[in-house]
């Protein structure tokens, strides 16, 4: 949404010098000249001669031109995963990111302590199969709930038809990570608590088992069913 | 006692046993921080900032309360109870060897920040002394019993004081489980009357009276103040030592948030459990000690940043107290944290590919400012 911009609003704009007339209000909009800001620690302890050339012209560009603020969802910490952090903004309620983020810390050990108690009294020869990184186990189920097609609504002639249409990578995160988090606060007793419940899930979608995967594959089945309707998409 | 630890480790690894002198070397860096020596009356300053092993059967049998519950969901995980040996539990032990019984018994209080183990080093003198064959009379929270206690019952006994069954009867049971031999030698020295028709009469042996509080439990925290006054008044004898410890000190003076019916709030001494405590740890019997820890954590109406003694106790507290010993317990020491750092790595409890690396461990160091509790929550999702 823009607004037509006054002599007043050019000046508390953040750190942008805009020359249009309308001036956009929902995002911040840097000028082009502004950088990106190098969050990781490993880039900047390489000594000059390692160097290639182009990170050298990087680094005499970064001499000279402004840089973007960097957000504070990202962290320079080596522990740090863009995915974990989207899923705990998706899991916050009104702003409350250190609930979110403790209960994602609690939900990380949980999945650590049953699959270490699993791995201790499991025998030698099935040690290797049980995986105890909670972090992989997190990764892996929730590409194991992306669904692979989608389907939209469009209307011809009155009538709207579910028509089977392709997702951008981000559009499928977004679905396993939303059914997840739905599937985890709906169907539960009253008295159990999120992480025990979301580290059940991920177990089981690890597996491929469990109600979130379920519901993937039903999607799948009705976007095959509508294979017709698919010549509908004009995208 | 470098190869003594290196060899139990190897021995008791599943599946290493076979292979064996080309991990050995790559074994002994890492095993440099267990120790096989689980009896607590032999560590020496040697062992200090290695972790020793308790065997499950016997933290059954000594700690059926006691234990902080994060350690208890780690004995659980790990399948061992692996506690350190660190240099104020250490010095706590020199103390009690070479105290001398006959006379008063001397006080300790263990105080230190939130998290840095002062429950823990409870725990290890508690140990030994149960090795030792002392009577261990453990209370495992004094806060437990100033604060959300759901009946209160006037007490028969005295007309203005209150009594807490559940919490009396909870306690009775655990220290019947822990205490079982010591309950059938020593007698009572006095008739009991509970209730009209009820009594113990003299000589009978304690384990009666506990029973007597476990079935009544209207009766329990009266059953518990006789056995302290039993076992206080013979404790002189030389028969067995007495070890009291008390975690929580600091909630015996100070406040409670119970309120009486009318709403008046309940003060410490009205509470009969409370009272008993307050007289087992006064310094006037003998043939035992005293370890008291300080604890802000579970504590009522003191601010977060308080850890001394003097801030803790009050002033009341304080003067009943003193004298004590006091026994600061501070964070890990760099030898600890790689100690500590080192077992999380070898029970797998670290999985980050990155907390493995020297960039991840200098992390793990700064955000917790080798602070236990800090690394234990930092470690847990990692």
């Amino acid at each position: 949404v823009c607004v037509p911009v006054t002599a007043r609003a050019l000046g508390d704009s953040p750190a942008s010098l805009v020359p249009c007339r309308l001036m956009p209000v929902r995002w911040s909009r840097y000028n082009p000249s502004y950088l990106e800001p190098e969050v990781k620690t490993e880039s900047y302890q390489k000594p000059l001669e390692e160097l290639t050339e182009e990170e050298k012209e990087q680094m005499e560009l970064k001499a000279v031109r402004p840089i973007k603020a960097a957000p504070p969802t990202i962290s320079s910490s080596v522990f740090s995963d863009p995915m974990i952090s989207k899923f705990i903004n998706m899991m916050m309620k009104s702003g409350n990111k250190v609930l979110a983020r403790s209960l994602m810390s609690q939900t990380l050990e949980a999945i650590k302590r049953k699959q270490l108690e699993k791995y201790h009294k499991a025998p030698e020869n099935e040690k290797e199969t049980i995986e105890c990184n909670p972090y992989v186990i997190f990764h892996q189920a929730l590409k194991n709930c992306q669904p692979i097609i989608g389907l939209s609504n469009i209307t011809r002639g009155g009538k709207t038809y579910q028509v089977p249409v392709p997702l951008t990578d981000n559009r499928k995160r977004f679905l396993a990570m939303k059914w997840l988090i739905t599937e985890c606060r709906e169907n539960k007793h009253r008295r159990t608590m999120m992480p025990e419940k979301l580290s059940q899930e991920l177990l089981l979608a690890f597996n491929n088992e469990g109600p979130v995967v379920k519901k993937k594959h039903i999607l799948h089945k009705m976007a095959e069913a509508n294979r017709a309707y698919a010549h509908f998409r004009w995208w | 006692q470098l190869d003594r630890g290196c060899a139990l480790h190897t021995a008791a690894r599943d599946g290493l046993s076979s292979v064996s002198s080309q991990h050995v070397p790559a074994e002994k860096p890492r095993a440099v921080f267990h120790t096989s020596e689980s009896d607590p009356a032999k560590h020496t300053e040697q062992h200090e900032g290695r972790l020793y092993n308790i065997p499950l059967e016997e933290v059954k049998a000594v700690f059926p309360h006691g234990l902080p519950y994060r350690f208890q969901q780690q004995i659980q995980t790990f399948n061992e109870a692996r506690v350190m040996v660190r240099r104020p539990a250490l010095e706590l032990l020199t103390y009690l060897k070479g105290s001398n019984f006959a006379h008063p018994a001397v006080r300790y209080v263990i105080y230190g920040e939130r998290g840095t183990g002062k429950t823990m080093t409870l725990c290890h003198v508690v140990h030994y002394c149960s090795r030792q064959g002392w009577l261990v009379l453990h209370i495992p929270d004094a806060h437990l019993w100033v604060k959300n206690c759901k009946e209160l019952l006037q007490s028969s006994y005295k007309k203005d004081r209150l009594d807490q069954p559940l919490q009396a009867s909870v306690w009775l049971k655990n220290f019947k489980s822990s205490n079982e031999r010591f309950l059938q030698e020593i007698k009572t020295q006095k008739k009991y009357m509970w209730g009209k028709q009820e009594s113990t009469e003299e000589g009978r042996p304690l384990g009666e009276v506990v029973e007597q509080g476990l079935a009544r439990v209207r009766s329990a925290s009266d059953a518990m103040g006789v056995v302290l006054k039993e076992i206080k008044q013979q404790s002189h004898r030389g028969s067995f030592r007495l070890l009291v410890a008390v975690d929580g000190v600091n909630a015996l003076w100070g406040r409670t948030s119970l309120r009486k019916e009318d709403k008046s709030p309940v003060s410490p001494e009205e509470l009969t459990l409370v009272h008993n405590l307050r007289k087992m740890v006064r310094n006037d019997w003998s043939g035992g000690a005293i370890v008291t820890t300080l604890s802000q954590t579970g504590s009522l109406f003191k601010p977060s940043s308080a850890y001394t003694p003097q801030e803790l106790l009050g002033k009341e507290g304080f003067d009943t107290l003193d004298p004590f010993v006091p026994i600061p317990v501070p964070n890990y020491s760099p030898r600890e944290f790689e100690s500590c750092y080192g077992y999380y790595l070898e029970r797998k409890w670290l999985q980050h590919e990155k907390a493995h690396t020297e960039d991840g461990k200098a992390e793990l160091q700064f955000l917790s400012g080798s602070n236990p509790r800090q690394l234990d929550r930092l470690a847990g999702p990692l």
